[in-house]
């Protein structure tokens, strides 16, 4: 049982750190963003360039990582969102797919399709119920909900933040109330990018090795606990992420001998069907059971008061 | 105080694409008064606006705020120059509470005197009691009488010089409407410079200084309200009598009070 525990929360932590730069990008701009997986698979490659091939510490490739996934936020952002600012955030999704399956192809051109290693931060580990937990997995889960509290306070407590929340509003209005729109939006694109970097490099030593697209199956786990956790909540993300990686883990041990071919991919539709008729069937289940008290009588304005 | 008047509009033309809207619109603005910007559907009231906050590009001609040069600044720069705005629809941000809206509003103040912004925010709260009442509150769940105050509010908390009010009367009812007199009369009472369109022609006259009366695209009567009669008024707008009736009286007692 602590083992499936375990397994589930280290599981939860990979989820969890995708899930915090999805939601962040949802919450500033509208748009679901699908490009997260592969902005930090290609970052892993550069931390890969700076730290195996260049021989430089591991903090140091880390932070080219981290560097270069916000220069390329920076510049999806300069380059093409800029130009589709009106758009509809469908529009704006779908221009992350297609982020996604360039990076891809550059990957693949650059560096073939065989793994690329890359030495992990830190040797060792602590056993727990027989399995051997490296210190990258535990800081998954406490990494992830750092960087989702820093965000979440960000947003609500700085000028800037709340410009951010209220251009994802209004766009418009946000201009005339003085909020530099422009900037606003180069620095949503390029902040969200730097989670996507942090949680490839945190989950890459869970996996072992990188190869072009290795975190998108990850990755759209990270979908599924942000939209678990109402997409628009950072700590709900969290929480999906948890409860998403518990149910892969228990179903794993209960019918993972069945032969369900993509037993998780079945999961994590089931769960998603669930929270979406759940949240649409619970209010009128509660009505139900409780009803409400008739409304009062609402008063409309009489001619006698309108003036001429 | 500048001799230079706070806005001045000078020959502008303006557009969307290859449609032109404005036709050389010149416009005066002195100081502390308060201008209506009139006209039909389609006169280029709004875009009359826009042009002055930035939000639309000027293809010739200028715009001066007190004197200086803003032609070529974005609206983010007009607002931290002293423009503030209440645009058309209240376009209050529904899912913040009322005082991050109004925090927001005073986004250009805080980066200039932070320290000016716990008298601002008390000012304004003094100004309108409703906002400090529900100031926890969500902007979107309050009422469209409430959300005028509340934009009105937004923009006058930035301290700013001169505040457009595009069409503040659209959409509201009757009693809502009584609420938002009352709001632009505290306006009034701060002496901000005021541009006002207002499509409720006989609303909009009963509150400006001076009227400007729009006609596809050209300014074709500039006038103290004072002065207007109604063969003016339906010559250029198409209507008629709205000097007279129960809004037209508070405009009399006020043009008995001017003149």
């Amino acid at each position: 049982m602590g083992q499936v525990l375990l397994l589930g929360l280290i599981q939860a932590g990979i989820y969890a750190l995708f899930a915090v730069g999805i939601v962040f990008v949802y919450r500033a701009t509208r748009v679901l963003t699908f490009a997260g997986g592969e902005i930090g698979t290609a970052s892993l490659y550069v931390a890969a360039l700076v730290s195996t091939r260049a021989g430089l510490p591991w903090g140091v490739g880390a932070l080219a990582a981290v560097t270069s996934a916000v220069l390329l936020g920076a510049a999806f952002e300069f380059l093409l969102v800029r130009r589709a600012v009106d758009a509809d955030p469908v529009v704006l999704s779908i221009l992350t797919v297609g982020l996604a399956l360039t990076l891809l192809s550059v990957e693949t051109l650059a560096f073939g399709s065989s793994p690329q290693g890359l030495a992990p931060p830190f040797r060792g580990g602590v056993e727990l119920a027989g399995i051997v937990l490296s210190p990258t997995m535990i800081a998954s889960l406490v990494v992830a909900a750092a960087l989702g509290l820093g965000l979440q306070s960000a947003l609500r407590r700085t000028d800037f933040g709340l410009g951010i929340l209220a251009a994802a509003e209004d766009p418009a209005a946000v201009r005339l109330v003085g909020v530099p729109l422009a900037r606003i939006r180069l620095v949503v694109w390029s902040a969200s990018a730097g989670p996507a970097a942090v949680a490839a490099l945190l989950v890459e030593p869970t996996v072992g090795f990188v190869t072009p697209g290795y975190a998108s199956t990850l990755y759209l786990g990270g979908l599924v606990a942000a939209v678990l956790g109402g997409l628009t909540s950072l700590s709900g993300a969290v929480i999906g992420a948890v409860v998403l990686g518990l149910t892969e883990s228990v179903a794993q041990r209960l019918f993972g001998d069945a032969g369900i071919p993509n037993l998780n991919y079945v999961v994590d539709l089931m769960l998603l069907l669930l929270a979406l008729v759940g949240r649409n069937a619970l209010p009128g289940l509660v009505a139900w059971i409780y009803p409400p008290p008739p409304a009062a009588p609402t008063s409309t304005p009489v001619a006698e008061e309108i003036p001429a | 105080m500048s001799a230079a008047p706070m806005l001045e509009i000078i020959d502008v033309t303006a557009g969307f694409g290859a449609v032109t809207v404005l036709h050389g619109v010149s416009m005066v603005v002195p100081a502390g008064s308060i201008a209506g910007v009139f006209g039909l559907n389609g006169a280029g009231k709004s875009v009359t606006m826009k042009t002055i906050g930035g939000v639309v590009p000027v293809r010739s001609g200028r715009v001066l705020l007190d004197g200086e040069d803003v032609t070529t600044l974005s609206p983010e720069q007009r607002v931290a120059r002293g423009m503030g705005h209440v645009p058309q629809g209240r376009q209050v941000f529904p899912g913040l509470s009322v005082e991050d809206n109004l925090r927001l509003g005073a986004y250009t103040l805080r980066r200039r005197r932070r320290a000016r912004y716990a008298a601002s925010l008390e000012r304004t709260y003094s100004q309108f009691p409703v906002l400090r009442e529900r100031r926890h509150q969500l902007a979107g769940t309050m009422s469209g009488g409430q959300q005028a105050s509340l934009s009105v509010a937004r923009a006058l908390i930035n301290e700013p010089r001169l505040i457009l009010v595009d069409e503040p009367s659209a959409g509201l009812s009757p009693v809502a409407q009584l609420e938002l007199r009352a709001v632009l009369e505290v306006v009034r009472q701060t002496g901000v410079t005021m541009v006002l369109v207002e499509q409720n022609v006989a609303f909009g006259l009963s509150l400006v200084d001076t009227a400007h009366l729009l006609q596809t695209g050209r300014v074709v009567h500039s006038a103290p309200v004072a002065s207007l009669d109604n063969d003016t008024l339906a010559t250029h707008l198409g209507i008629g009598r709205v000097l007279a009736g129960a809004t037209g009286s508070a405009l009399l007692a006020r043009k008995r009070g001017t003149s």
